[in-house]
């Protein structure tokens, strides 16, 4: 390989990258929104190491023809394949596939050990993270009888009279993911992956209370509204 | 895997006067129109159809990897190059004890002031072994560089509230495997193993070395994470996470089905605390093994490895990585946990 196609792979790469940073907001597909500067940083740095490249290549190639001293393997080739996954696929914020499973769930990143009183006789909105936080063990009481409104995607459920509201948690990329979900009861779920609004009252189990880490809280539901997917698709 | 691609190229293709990299250097940059004639084709023929939900899955993990180790990549190659053209040779002999013995801890110990992640750690040490620094040391500053750096250590702090022994275990675990993997390496390694990667020959001013290894170090090193990227989306989509429910609680298996997870899943070493976190039904242990093994030995790190220092070192020093880990992590889990 030599430096012209080495540059251009690079130009690539960077321009990909700034792509999805400066002129979209398709890198909140992927990362933390906090990640933007340091993408930017690096897709320039890529960009310019690129172009400096074809500028060393452009002026030297005329006096020069012994010029490819750098043994890079063609390994360097695979630095394209994120740029097709990414013109090709457009891969879509992680959604319902993620979160099908059955299995019990992840405590919600970052659940706090106490949460304030939630404000009486208004809906009160909130994360489905804040949400499960809450009805997992001592906070739950909080809840009771309180309207709360929460947004997220549509997942089918293997028992009949439920589906789940769900959304995925990131702490850095997308690779690290974990699915928070809750079950809405009494209403008729709205085709798979699609993004919802959801007001509903919590529904106390029937034990009392919920051990964190075990099964979904429930929510019944007293309205339901489609909404476009968040610029944030994750919380 | 280059050096034999081209042999057999030659073999392939007679003519003796040919210079070796004279055919390919000529044809690259055509591959290259080919590539991106392919993606704008690619664009309007295929994407319609490239919706399977796996698939997708499997794609956003993939550009996920790739996207968020790209400016840690960036940040390390930026150093690496930076050490070799402009720190001169001397520094390190006098910064570092003579005795590679010592050199060793106090390499380990210089990686908590490196905030980055595992992907900036191989380009940074590779610059370290080709300015002359003892390898063993090296290796002890890519070992614990990921794993102690600050701000690794604040985000611990934070996805464990209330369990302040989880770092403290997280930051003496991995300096103290990093450390012994050193001395190992400096025992029984042998010269021939380890690679040590040589820096483009540089003439001309400073800073034309100076691009000239970053872009050779970038190019060579991302490749390999891509490799390692694909991997660890493609295990990610298909393990499902149900089995590790299922032995969460034996003991000394769960601790070695968490290690085994954090190879797999390769999350940057400044997230993995919350993963760890997450994972409620496995005991402290098992969390502190996932914690020590995920900075140093993971799928796009053996990339990463084998790419930059050889297969032969790769096949020999994420083995013993593993083990230390795993047995440090369980002594470390008994005492601190």
């Amino acid at each position: 390989m030599n430096r012209l196609t080495q540059s251009m792979i690079l130009i690539l790469l960077g321009g990909a990258v700034l792509r999805i940073t400066t002129v979209s907001t398709t890198y909140l597909n992927y990362v933390k929104p906090g990640f933007r500067p340091f993408l930017i940083a690096a897709g320039v740095v890529v960009l310019a190491l690129g172009v400096i490249g074809l500028v060393q290549e452009w002026r030297e190639a005329a006096h020069d023809d012994d010029h490819d001293h750098s043994h890079t393997p063609g390994v360097a080739w695979l630095l394209t394949l994120p740029v097709f996954a990414i013109f090709l696929i457009a891969p879509p914020a992680l959604g319902a596939f993620s979160a099908r499973s059955e299995e019990p769930q992840a405590r919600p990143v970052a659940a706090a050990e106490t949460y304030d009183a939630l404000a009486a006789g208004r809906v009160n909105e909130m994360t489905i993270g804040e949400f499960v936080g809450r009805a997992w063990g001592e906070g739950a009481d909080s809840l009771a009888g309180q309207q709360v409104k929460l947004t997220g995607f549509a997942v089918p459920s293997e028992k009949k009279d439920r589906w789940y509201l769900a959304r995925i948690q990131i702490a850095c990329c997308a690779a690290d993911g974990v699915a928070v979900k809750v079950a809405v009861l009494d209403a008729d779920m709205p085709p798979e992956n699609t993004w919802v609004e959801v007001v509903g009252t919590w529904k106390r189990p029937p034990s009392g209370r919920l051990e964190p880490g075990t099964v979904a809280p429930e929510l019944t539901a007293v309205s339901l509204t489609s909404i476009p997917q968040p610029v944030e698709p994750y919380e | 895997m280059s050096e034999r691609v081209e042999v057999t190229a030659a073999e392939e293709v007679p003519p003796p006067e040919w210079g070796r990299r004279r055919p390919l250097g000529a044809v690259s940059p055509w591959i290259f129109v080919v590539v991106v004639g392919l993606l704008l084709l690619g664009r309007l023929v295929f994407a319609p159809y490239l919706t399977a939900p796996a698939l997708q899955a499997w794609a956003t993990i993939f550009v996920a990897i790739c996207v968020q180790a790209l400016p840690f990549l960036a940040f390390g190659v930026l150093l690496s190059a930076a050490i070799t053209a402009f720190v001169p040779a001397s520094f390190w002999t006098r910064a570092l004890p003579k005795r590679p013995f010592l050199a060793v801890p106090v390499a380990g110990a210089a990686g908590a002031v490196l905030p980055g992640c595992e992907c900036a750690s191989v380009p940074v040490a590779s610059g370290l072994m080709a300015r002359g620094v003892t390898p063993a040391a090296a290796l002890a500053f890519l070992l614990a560089s990921p794993a102690i750096n600050p701000v690794v250590i604040v985000a611990t702090v934070v996805a464990f509230p209330g369990e302040p022994m989880m770092a403290v275990a997280r930051f003496a675990a991995s300096l103290l495997v990093a450390v012994v993997a050193g001395w190992v390496w400096l025992r029984f390694g042998r010269a021939g193993w380890l690679r040590v990667p040589s820096r483009p020959a540089g003439h001309g001013p400073r800073w034309r070395s100076f691009v000239e290894a970053m872009r050779h170090d970038f190019l060579h090193a991302g490749g390999f994470l891509v490799v390692g990227g694909a991997t660890a989306a493609t295990m990610n989509v298909v393990v499902p996470r149900a089995w590790l429910e299922s032995v969460a609680g034996v003991p000394v298996l769960s601790v070695l089905v968490l290690a085994l997870l954090a190879v797999i899943l390769s999350i940057c070493s400044e997230a993995d605390a919350f993963v760890a976190a997450s994972l409620t039904s496995f005991s402290p242990t098992a969390k502190l093994a996932f914690l020590v093994v995920g900075p140093m030995v993971d799928l796009k790190l053996i990339a990463l490895q084998a790419g930059t220092f050889g297969r032969r070192f790769a096949a020999r020093f994420i083995p013993l990585t593993f083990v230390l880990a795993v047995v440090v992590s369980l002594a470390a889990g008994e005492v601190l946990l």
